[in-house]
């Protein structure tokens, strides 16, 4: 067998692959790098300023010390409120088209126009909830923006949900059909519980997604440099916080705004860890 | 040999000296069955009797696993695909659309090819059918899954840990499981689609006893690729080719003197 | 018929079939060659023929074990089922005309020495002729799976039994006329026994060829015409 290996094309078939994959490793080490570079500026950055002050003061004016309590607070109110809002709507959707209206042509059409939102840009978001909302109501407010955040969420439990149905083995249905279980109690007793850990990484990637949008808020709930529940008025919330106080020429809101971002990032970073326990969890039992 | 001929066969086949009275459980006449356009079944006319094991035998493709499934209208779960014709089940008229889709499945239940349990415990599988139909107190809840873990033969190897999550069993624990969850729901007619073809001969050879000891409370109808299994199995057999019923009639038979051509050379492994 | 889609299959039948059809060809030799050596005192002959059977013998185990083996292997159905079914019988019934073949030369060497007049073999020559026809159109049914072949002997066989019992009161009359001629007549009486019995195994392989081919014995009850055992004694005893 050795003897008919044509050494020479054997040969540049190995040259070749040495290359691609050295190519390949350069790239990724190029886009590896430059993660690993932000990472640690905003590490060097903003973990300077961490400390228990800014999870229990407020925004301080410029040139006096204080911390991030109330963008924090509005933030995950405004968070939570976009979840509750949008979760309901976008699992049900999802159910829609996975479960009832499979190969419906409705469910093309949300399909579609779905991914389209999916990838829609959030100051249109912003815009257009100003324009519904905000125009209306005369006044920004916690709601709009938590409305606005929930506009995001939609799109992305509609896909996963939908996607995480999909992927269910027919033989399930069928299985669950064939002691008699009606069409609803068969989604809600078996095809949510098989999907369930999917389901709940979408809604996870979804918080993720939210964290970290700007643009709707600052058409929506504004800023707001003290502590306040009141949603029917602006509500300070970290991204805002954050272009306001980097943009600024004073060094202490500089510094919080490093913070803030540090905040945020690691917040996202462990949502994505714990979503993906969950699912090696789930893949193992 | 005409298919109408065929039917009238299994009085005339029985071996001389056995009286048997045969009730037909389930009948069905002229059924054709379409997927969109194309008619994958055409005119089938058989009858599966009570207490008895029907096998359908046949190469890929001759609509065995389509016929099954529409004795308890599992096509419904999907669009394009329409039965026509008369399959009663007792006299009830199956495909009429008047008929309560969970009520039907309840009576005739099905176990697929495919192991699936529900992604709960062994215990909720069995007991999710029963809740489904019935109120029921706690013990007499246990003694029924009991019950049906006892009838699938698979009480003694569950029993200490009826906790445990279904898909922890092996594949032919899992089988039986399905078997005994189909059983819980007290169903008259049970369908076997390939139950074996996933599992290996030990877990299959189980199946296969289990089979004959259901055949004294259940009607049972299985499709099977295997015709050895078939010839173990079953007390009749119809054999299928290309959307058509070729012959039907007692296993012994079938299988010693097949009366068309097309039956014998595909049991003899001179098909194609 | 088309073939197995398995060729091995194919094969195993087929060497079966040949074994048997070796078989019979070996069995006509013998029964051919016994009733030349009875006719011809010839010891020698009768000898081989004694050595040969080892042969037929040899063959029939040789097909038994094939045929276990095409069972346990292929799991035959319907008409293979039957063919290796059919085989086993085949040289069930072979053997046995063997073996009666063996008995008839066993007896030339014990006959050694006496010389009867040729007429008192005349019958069971024309016996042997028959049930010679009778094999060899078997065979041929079988080797042609030619049903109609297999009722031809099956019926034949009747007419075998009447010579039989012909020839029974033929060497009756020889006794009584002689008593020299006793003892070769009975040796000749057992011999012809022995030829209607392969004329019976002969009729015996007529039903499985049938069976092979039909899926179902012969429904009729076998004809006989083999009055031997009392009433033609007993009349001839009369005289």
């Amino acid at each position: 067998m050795n003897s008919q290996i044509n050494t020479p094309l054997y040969a540049s078939r190995r040259r070749r692959n040495v290359i691609t994959m050295g190519l390949a490793f350069a790239a990724t080490a190029f886009g590896l790098a430059w993660l690993v570079l932000i990472l640690a500026v905003l590490l060097w950055e903003g973990f300077s300023g961490l400390s228990l002050a800014v999870f229990t003061e407020m925004t301080p004016p410029p040139g006096s010390a204080g911390g991030l309590l109330n963008p924090i607070m509005g933030s995950l109110v405004m968070t939570i409120i976009a979840v509750l809002l949008g979760t309901p709507l976008g699992i049900l959707a999802g159910t829609y088209m996975a479960e009832y209206g499979r190969y419906d042509k409705l469910t093309m059409v949300v399909r579609f126009i779905n991914d389209i939102l999916l990838s829609a840009p959030s100051i249109v978001v912003g815009l257009f909830v100003y324009e519904i909302m905000v125009a209306q109501m005369g006044h920004f407010s916690g709601w709009a923006g938590a409305v606005s955040l929930a506009v995001i969420v939609v799109p992305v439990v509609v896909r996963t949900t939908e996607d995480m149905l999909t992927l269910l083995p027919d033989t399930l249905r069928e299985a669950a059909a064939s002691i008699g279980l009606p069409r609803s109690l068969m989604i809600q007793k078996v095809a949510y519980r098989a999907a369930r850990a999917g389901m709940v990484t979408g809604v996870l990637l979804a918080v993720a997604r939210i964290s970290g949008e700007t643009a709707p808020l600052l058409f929506t709930s504004l800023n707001n440099q003290f502590w306040s529940l009141n949603l029917n008025a602006p509500v300070a919330s970290l991204p805002v916080v954050i272009f306001q106080f980097a943009l600024s020429p004073y060094k202490d809101w500089q510094r919080l705004a490093w913070t803030g971002a540090l905040i945020i990032t690691l917040a996202v970073l462990t949502l994505s860890i714990v979503a993906r326990v969950l699912a090696a969890q789930r893949k193992s039992s | 040999m005409s298919v109408a001929a065929a039917l009238i066969v299994p009085s005339v086949t029985h071996a001389a000296g056995i009286a048997e009275d045969l009730r037909e459980k389930i009948s069905i006449r002229d059924l054709d069955f379409y997927y969109g356009d194309n008619r994958a079944l055409k005119s089938i006319s058989v009858s599966l009797y009570q207490g008895k094991v029907t096998a359908f035998i046949g190469p890929s493709g001759c609509g065995k696993s389509t016929l099954l499934r529409v004795l308890n209208r599992m096509y419904d779960l999907y669009p394009n695909q329409r039965a026509t014709g008369n399959v009663r089940l007792d006299n009830e008229d199956i495909l009429s659309p008047s008929q309560d889709l969970n009520l039907l499945r309840a009576k005739i239940g099905m176990v697929f090819q495919k192991p699936t349990p529900f992604p709960m415990t062994i215990f909720e599988n069995i007991a999710f059918g029963i809740r489904l139909y019935e109120r029921l107190p706690k013990s007499e809840l246990e003694d029924r899954v009991r019950f049906a873990l006892e009838r699938a033969a698979l009480w003694d190897e569950v029993k200490n840990k009826l906790g445990a999550n279904g898909l922890s069993l092996s594949g032919g624990q899992q089988q039986r499981l399905c078997i005994a969850r189909t059983v819980a729901v007290q169903p008259e007619v049970i369908l076997f689609d390939e139950p074996c073809s996933a599992l290996d001969p030990i877990s299959t050879a189980k199946i296969e006893e289990l089979i004959d000891e259901l055949k004294d409370h259940y009607t049972i109808a299985i499709v099977t690729h295997n015709m050895q299994q078939a010839a173990r199995v079953s007390d009749f057999t119809a054999f299928m080719y290309l959307g058509e019923l070729v012959e039907f009639g007692e296993t012994t038979r079938i299988f010693t003197t097949p009366s068309d051509r097309r039956t014998q050379d595909y049991i003899t492994g001179r098909f194609g | 018929m088309t073939d197995h889609t398995m060729k091995a299959f194919d094969t195993d039948l087929q060497d079966l079939a040949r074994m048997v059809a070796e078989m019979g060809g070996l069995a006509e030799k013998q029964v051919a060659d016994s009733v030349d050596a009875l006719a011809k005192r010839d010891t020698t002959l009768a000898q081989r023929i004694t050595a040969a059977d080892a042969n037929i013998d040899a063959l029939q185990g040789e097909i038994e074990e094939k045929a276990v083996l095409t069972i346990a292997r292929r799991q035959p159905m319907a008409v293979d089922l039957r063919e290796v079914v059919g085989a086993l019988r085949l040289a069930n019934d072979l053997e046995r005309i063997g073996d009666l073949a063996k008995n008839i030369a066993k007896r030339v060497m014990a006959l050694n020495g006496e010389f009867p007049p040729p007429k008192l073999i005349r019958g069971v020559e024309h016996m042997t002729d028959l049930v010679l026809q009778q094999l060899k159109l078997v065979l041929d049914a079988y080797g042609r799976r030619d049903v109609s072949k297999a009722m031809t002997v099956w019926r034949g066989d009747e007419e075998i039994d009447a010579v039989c019992t012909s020839v029974f009161r033929e060497l009756l009359t020889y006794m009584m006329e002689d008593p020299r001629n006793i003892t070769f007549c009975i040796h000749l009486m057992f011999c012809a026994k022995n030829i209607e019995r392969m004329g019976d195994h002969a009729t015996n392989i007529a039903e499985t060829v049938h069976y092979i081919i039909e899926g179902r014995p012969i429904a009729d009850p076998r004809p006989k015409g083999d009055t031997t055992t009392i009433a033609a004694l007993r009349t001839a005893g009369d005289r």
